[in-house]
C-alpha cells in the first residue's frame, strides 16, 4: 500500500521538483547549521557575560574553604595558683559531606565503621543528616574521642576513606571533677539555638562554648579570637595552599577566688556533718571584697562527663537523681531562711528606732492577737522557749522569736516595724533580688508583702504574717548566697557587693587585664552604729546563746543560727523537719570571712552550726595558709 | 590523482579543521598538565599524544585522498562486513572501562571501533541510498536501510554507548531525507517512536542514563553524583568570564572540580581558561568546517558523494552540537566527544579519514553548485 502514488503528485513534474527540492534541503540544511551555532553561542554568551560574575563566586567558593582555627581555651586557676583546668589534646574523626560523593558513602561508611568501631548505618545516618541540613562544608563528627592509636590508624588510610578528616581539639578536663564542677560548669557542644545566636560572632556549628558555671558566664574571655584561615582546595577537599590567615588569640585565662584547700575542707566538713540530709551547701566570702573563697552545692556532678563526647550514661543518671546534683543549691535553691532573718528585723528596727539596745520585751513563750475582722478568732505565736526578759543583744543570742515578733508586728502598745517597712529593709540587704554573682543560673527568692499577697492569694496581709516573716518564716524564701551576702554586710558594716568567684582575668603572658573587685559597690541605709550593735548580739550568740557549736579556740566567731520549719509534721519524730542554717563571720574584730551554711530537712541549725566552726577553724588554723584576702 | 585537482581542495575546510585540531592539543595540555607526574616525559604527555594522532589522522587524511571516493563505494558490503566485525570483536576483546566495552588495545595503542564504525557506516548508506535513488519514494527502502542501521546499534547499545547510537540515528536520518524519503513515512515511523518512547525510557535505557535524565533537571540534588559534572561545567564556563582565567590558570579545571575534561568536557575548559573570546572562536571555526562541509555535498559530482558529505557533515555537526550543548547545559549529560578538539586517538584520527574523504569529494567535483 506505501508503493501507491498518491493522485495529487501525479499531476507534478519530478524532475524539476527533485532540483529544487535539494536545493531547498540545502537551505534548511544550513539554517539548521547555522540556528545550532547561534543557540550555541548565545547559552555561551549567557552563562560567561551575562551571568559571569555569579558563576565567578560559585567557583570561588568551590575552590576557596574558609576553616576556623579555634583558639586555645583560657586555663583557670584558683586563688593559690593551682590548675583547675586543663586542656587535653581529643581526636575526633569526622566526614565532610561536600567530599564524599553519595555512591562512595556506603563504602566509605563501611570502612570507617569497622575501623571505629560501630555500625556503618550509623556513620551513614549521621552523614545524612548533615546532608539534609545543607551545610556540606562543615565536618560531621563520627566519633568523639577517638584513641590515638585508632586515630593515627584512620589518619594514614586517608587515601582510602574519600570526605574523612581527623580532627584533634583540645577537650577541658577538670582534675577536681565535683569538688569544683558547681563553681566551673562545663562546656559542651553548640545547640541549634545558640548557633543561631552566635553565628554572627564567629561561632562554628561544631564549636563548644561555656555551657554551666564560670565557663559560661566567662566564655567571652576564655573562648579568645577564634582564627580563620582561607584555603585553596581540590576536587578532594585536599588543601593546597593557605591563601589568607587571620590569627588566633588565645583565651585569658582566669584566677578564681575561691581558695582550693578551704573549698575541700568546706565540701568534706559539709558532707560529713549533712548525715542523712539530701542536699546542703555553703559558701565564705571575703566581706572586705566581696570575692567567694568557697561554694559548695551537695549532691555534686563530675563535671568531666561533658567533655569531649557526654558520657550519655551517666548524665542520665544525674537527671533521674531525685536530688538533682546539677543543681547549684547555694544560687538556685530557695528555703525559707528561718532566724537567721533576725539579723535583718533587728537591723531596721534599730535603724527606724522601733527598738534600742536596751528595749526589754519579756518573753513567756508565746504571744496571741486577735483576728482584725474577726475578733472571736485568737491566733497564737510561739517562742521556742520561755525566755523571760530580753534586751536586744540577749534577743538576738538567744533567738527569742516574741522578741522579734514584737519588733517585726508590734504588739498592744509597742509599735512595730510593720511589713512595709520590714519588706523594704529585706530588700535593702538584697533579699528578693539576685545577688549578681558571677554564676549562671541564681535565682531571686521571694520577698512577701501586702501587694504580693494581696496579688497571688487574693488575702490582705495580716499582723500575724509580720510576725512569720520577722522571724523568717511564712512566705519568705531566700538562697544561700542571699544569705551569705546579708551576713556579710553585717561585718563590713554595711558594704555589699555582686560576690564574685572571679578574682581576676589575666592574658596568656599572666597580666592581668580586669581586676574585677569591688565590682558593683553599695552601701546599706543602716548605720554602722546599729550593725555593730547586730554584731554584738551574733558574738553572744556563739559565746554562750544558741551558736556556741560555732565557737572556736583563738578566735571570736560571730554568727546567727536558724531553723526553718518545712513541710508537714514528720510521724516518725513528732517533729516538723527542720532547714538548718548558720550565718557567722570573723574574726569578730577585724572580719575576713563570712559564712553560711544550709543543710536540708534534719535537726535544723543543730547540724548547720558546727559545720561552720570546723570551717572556720580550718579557715584559721590551717598548717599553711595561702594567701588570704588582697 | 591530477594536478588540476587541486584546484577544488577545500583550504578553508582544512584550514578549520587544523586550527581545532591544533586548539585541541593546547587544550588537552592545559587539561592534563596539573595532574601528570613531574617526571612523565614529553612522548608520553597527553598533549604529546594527541599531535602524534592528529599526524597520524593528517597522513590518513592524505592516504584517503590518493583513491577516487567512489571507490569506498565499490567495498561498501566489505566495509559493512567490517564494521560488524570490529563491533562483535570489541564487545568479546575489549577493556571495560567504567562499566562499558568500547576499546581494543593493539599493542601500545587503543581503538574505539565505534568511532571506525560510524564513518564506515556513512559510506554503507549512502551507497545504499544512491543506488536506490528511484526506490527512495518506497517505505520498503527505508525499512531496509534500517535493518542494515540496526546491526551495528545493537553492538553498540551492547557495549553499552548511547550516545554513539544517537549520532548513528541522527546521521541516518539525515541521510535519509537528502537521499529523498518521503517526509509521511518518517513520520510514520516517528509515530511509534514517540508512543514507545515512556516505553523505551524504562525498558532500552540503562539505569545509568535515567539517572542523567534525572539529574540534568535537578542536578544540586546530588552534587558530587552525577549531577555533579553537569553543574561543574556549567560553573568552569561562566566563570570564565569574557576573556577567561588564562590558558592552564582555570581553577575549575586545574583543580579537578571539573571531571573528565580533556575529553567530553573540554569545551568547559575552553570557556574558564580563555572565556567568551575563546569559545565563540571554536564555535566560529566549527561553523566554517559545517558550511564548508556543506558545500563540498552541494558540489558533489554524484550522489554517493553528496550522501557521503551529508553524513559526515552531520556526524560533526550532531557531535558538536551535543558536546558543546552538554557543557553550556543545554541537553543533559552525554558522553559525546568534541569532534577534533577532544583527546582521543580514534576519533580524531577518523575524523580526518572523514574530512579526507569530503576533500576528495571537492576535488573531484562536477563543478556546479546547488
Amino acid at each position: 500500500m506505501f508503493n501507491r502514488v498518491p493522485r495529487w503528485r501525479v499531476k507534478k513534474r519530478r524532475n524539476i521538483d527533485e532540483e529544487t527540492l535539494l536545493r531547498v534541503k540545502f537551505i534548511v540544511f544550513r539554517v539548521v547549521v547555522v540556528a545550532a551555532f547561534l543557540s550555541l553561542l548565545g547559552q555561551v554568551w549567557h552563562l560567561q557575560v551575562v551571568e559571569g560574575t555569579t558563576y565567578q563566586k560559585k567557583a570561588e567558593y568551590n575552590r576557596l574553604r574558609v576553616s576556623p582555627l579555634s583558639a586555645k581555651r583560657g586555663i583557670i586557676y584558683d586563688r593559690g595558683g593551682n590548675i583547675l583546668v586543663r586542656n587535653v589534646p581529643s581526636f575526633t574523626v569526622a566526614v565532610v559531606p561536600a567530599d564524599l560523593s553519595k555512591e562512595q558513602q556506603p563504602q566509605v561508611a563501611a570502612r570507617l565503621g569497622k575501623l571505629l568501631g560501630m555500625p556503618a548505618d550509623k556513620v551513614t545516618a549521621l552523614i545524612d543528616e548533615r546532608r539534609t541540613q545543607q551545610f556540606l562544608f562543615a565536618p560531621v563528627p563520627i566519633q568523639a574521642e577517638v584513641p590515638p592509636e585508632v586515630a593515627f590508624t584512620v589518619r594514614e588510610r586517608l587515601s582510602e576513606l574519600p570526605g574523612v578528616t581527623v580532627l584533634v581539639e583540645p577537650m577541658r578536663y577538670y582534675p577536681e571533677g565535683e569538688l569544683m564542677s558547681h563553681i566551673l560548669g562545663y562546656v559542651g557542644r553548640i545547640s541549634a539555638e545558640e548557633y543561631d545566636r552566635l553565628k554572627d560572632s564567629g561561632y562554628d556549628l561544631n564549636d563548644e562554648l561555656g555551657k554551666m558555671g564560670v565557663e559560661a558566664t566567662y566564655e567571652k574571655a576564655l573562648r579568645g579570637k577564634p582564627g580563620r584561615e582561607q584555603v585553596e582546595v581540590n576536587a578532594n577537599g585536599l588543601k593546597l595552599q593557605t591563601i589568607k590567615a587571620w590569627d588566633t588569640t588565645p583565651g585569658q585565662n582566669l584566677v578564681l577566688s575561691i581558695d582550693l584547700d578551704l573549698q575541700r575542707k568546706m565540701m568534706q566538713y559539709l558532707k560529713e556533718g549533712m548525715e542523712d540530709s539530701h542536699f546542703a551547701a555553703a559558701a565564705a566570702m571575703d566581706p572586705r571584697t566581696g570575692e567567694v573563697l568557697a561554694t559548695v552545692s551537695i549532691p555534686s556532678y563530675d563535671n568531666n562527663i561533658f567533655s569531649g563526647s557526654v558520657k550519655q550514661d551517666k548524665l542520665a543518671a544525674l537527671l533521674k537523681d531525685p536530688w538533682r546534683p546539677l543543681f547549684n543549691y547555694t544560687i538556685s535553691g530557695t528555703f525559707p531562711s528561718g532566724s537567721i532573718f533576725k539579723i535583718v528585723t533587728g537591723s531596721a528596727a534599730l535603724q527606724e528606732g522601733v527598738a534600742v539596745p536596751g528595749t526589754e520585751i519579756v518573753s513567756t513563750g508565746q504571744i496571741s492577737i486577735a483576728n482584725q475582722y474577726d475578733p472571736s478568732i485568737v491566733y497564737t505565736f510561739k517562742d521556742w522557749a520561755a525566755l523571760g526578759r530580753l534586751d536586744f543583744y540577749k534577743a538576738i543570742a538567744q533567738s527569742s522569736d516574741v522578741y522579734f515578733y514584737y519588733l517585726a508586728g508590734g504588739f498592744r502598745d509597742f509599735k512595730g516595724l510593720g511589713i512595709e517597712r520590714l519588706a523594704r529593709y529585706a530588700r535593702e540587704f538584697g533579699l528578693g533580688g539576685k545577688t549578681g554573682i558571677d554564676l549562671p543560673g541564681e535565682v531571686e527568692g521571694l520577698v512577701p508583702d501586702a501587694i504580693w499577697k494581696d496579688r497571688v492569694k487574693g488575702e490582705p496581709w495580716m499582723t500575724g504574717d509580720t510576725y512569720n516573716m520577722g522571724i523568717g518564716q511564712g512566705d519568705l524564701l531566700v538562697t544561700p548566697i542571699q544569705m551569705l551576702n546579708m551576713v556579710q554586710a553585717v561585718a563590713n558594716r554595711g558594704v555589699i557587693r555582686k560576690p564574685q568567684v572571679v578574682r581576676q582575668v589575666v592574658d596568656a603572658e599572666g597580666r592581668a587585664v580586669q581586676s574585677l573587685q569591688d565590682r558593683g559597690m553599695r552601701k546599706i541605709k543602716v548605720s554602722p552604729g546599729n550593725l555593730d550593735i547586730v554584731a554584738e548580739g551574733m558574738r553572744q550568740a556563739v559565746e554562750w546563746g544558741t551558736a556556741t557549736l560555732a565557737k572556736i579556740p583563738g578566735v571570736t566567731v560571730a554568727g546567727k543560727t536558724g531553723t526553718a520549719e518545712w513541710g508537714p509534721i514528720d510521724p516518725a519524730t513528732g517533729y516538723r523537719p527542720y532547714h538548718g542554717w548558720f550565718v557567722g563571720f570573723a574574726p569578730f574584730d577585724n572580719p575576713e570571712i563570712a559564712i553560711v551554711v544550709f543543710v536540708e530537712k534534719g535537726k535544723g541549725a543543730l547540724v548547720a552550726t558546727p559545720i561552720a566552726g570546723k570551717i572556720l577553724d580550718y579557715y584559721f588554723h590551717r598548717e599553711q595558709p595561702v594567701a588570704k584576702g588582697q | 590523482m591530477e594536478v588540476r585537482q587541486w584546484r577544488h581542495f577545500d583550504f578553508m575546510l582544512f584550514l578549520s579543521s587544523l586550527l581545532l585540531a591544533g586548539i585541541g592539543i593546547a587544550l588537552v595540555y592545559s587539561a592534563s598538565h596539573s595532574s601528570i607526574l613531574p617526571d612523565t616525559p614529553v612522548r608520553d604527555l597527553p598533549a604529546t599524544r594527541q599531535f602524534g594522532f592528529v599526524l597520524v589522522g593528517l597522513l590518513f587524511m592524505a592516504l584517503v585522498m590518493t583513491f577516487d571516493y567512489r571507490t569506498f563505494g565499490q567495498i561498501a558490503p566489505r566495509l559493512y562486513v567490517l564494521a560488524l566485525a570490529i563491533l562483535v570483536a570489541v564487545l568479546f576483546l575489549g577493556t571495560s572501562i567504567y562499566g562499558a566495552r568500547r576499546w581494543i588495545d593493539i599493542g601500545p595503542i587503543t581503538v574505539e571501533p565505534s568511532e571506525v564504525a560510524k564513518v564506515l557506516m556513512i559510506i554503507v548508506l549512502a551507497k545504499f541510498f544512491s543506488d536506490r535513488k528511484e526506490q527512495m519514494r518506497r517505505f520498503r527502502t527505508i525499512l531496509i536501510s534500517l535493518v542494515l542501521l540496526a546491526g551495528p546499534i545493537v553492538l553498540i547499545y551492547l557495549e553499552p554507548h548511547f550516545s554513539t547510537v544517537l549520532v548513528f540515528v541522527a546521521i541516518w536520518l539525515a541521510m535519509v531525507v537528502m537521499a529523498g524519503a518521503r517526509l509521511t513515512h518518517l513520520g510514520l515511523l516517528a509515530l511509534p517512536a514517540a508512543v514507545g518512547a515512556p516505553l523505551a525510557y524504562f525498558v532500552v535505557l540503562h539505569d545509568y542514563m535515567r539517572e542523567r535524565l534525572s539529574s540534568f533537571i535537578n542536578p544540586a540534588a546530588d552534587p558530587l553524583g552525577v549531577g555533579y559534572n553537569a553543574l561543574q561545567a556549567e560553573i568552569s564556563i561562566g566563570s570564565g568570564g569574557f576573556f577567561g582565567k588564562g590558558f592552564a590558570q582555570g581553577t575549575q579545571s586545574q583543580l579537578h572540580f571539573l571531571r573528565v575534561q580533556s575529553s567530553d568536557f573540554i569545551f568547559s575548559v575552553l570557556g574558564e581558561e580563555l572565556g567568551f573570546v575563546g569559545a565563540a572562536v571554536v564555535l566560529t571555526l566549527f561553523l566554517v568546517l559545517l558550511l564548508r562541509g556543506l558545500r563540498v555535498a552541494a558540489v558533489a559530482r554524484d550522489d554517493f558523494g553528496r550522501l557521503v558529505a551529508v553524513g559526515v557533515v552531520t556526524m560533526v555537526l550532531f557531535q558538536f552540537f551535543v558536546n558543546v550543548g552538554v557543557n553550556v547545559r543545554l541537553l543533559p549529560a552525554t558522553g559525546m566527544p568534541l569532534p577534533l578538539v577532544s583527546q582521543g586517538g580514534s576519533s580524531v584520527v577518523m575524523l580526518f579519514v572523514a574530512l579526507g574523504i569530503l576533500q576528495n569529494i571537492a576535488m573531484r567535483q562536477r563543478g556546479l553548485e546547488f
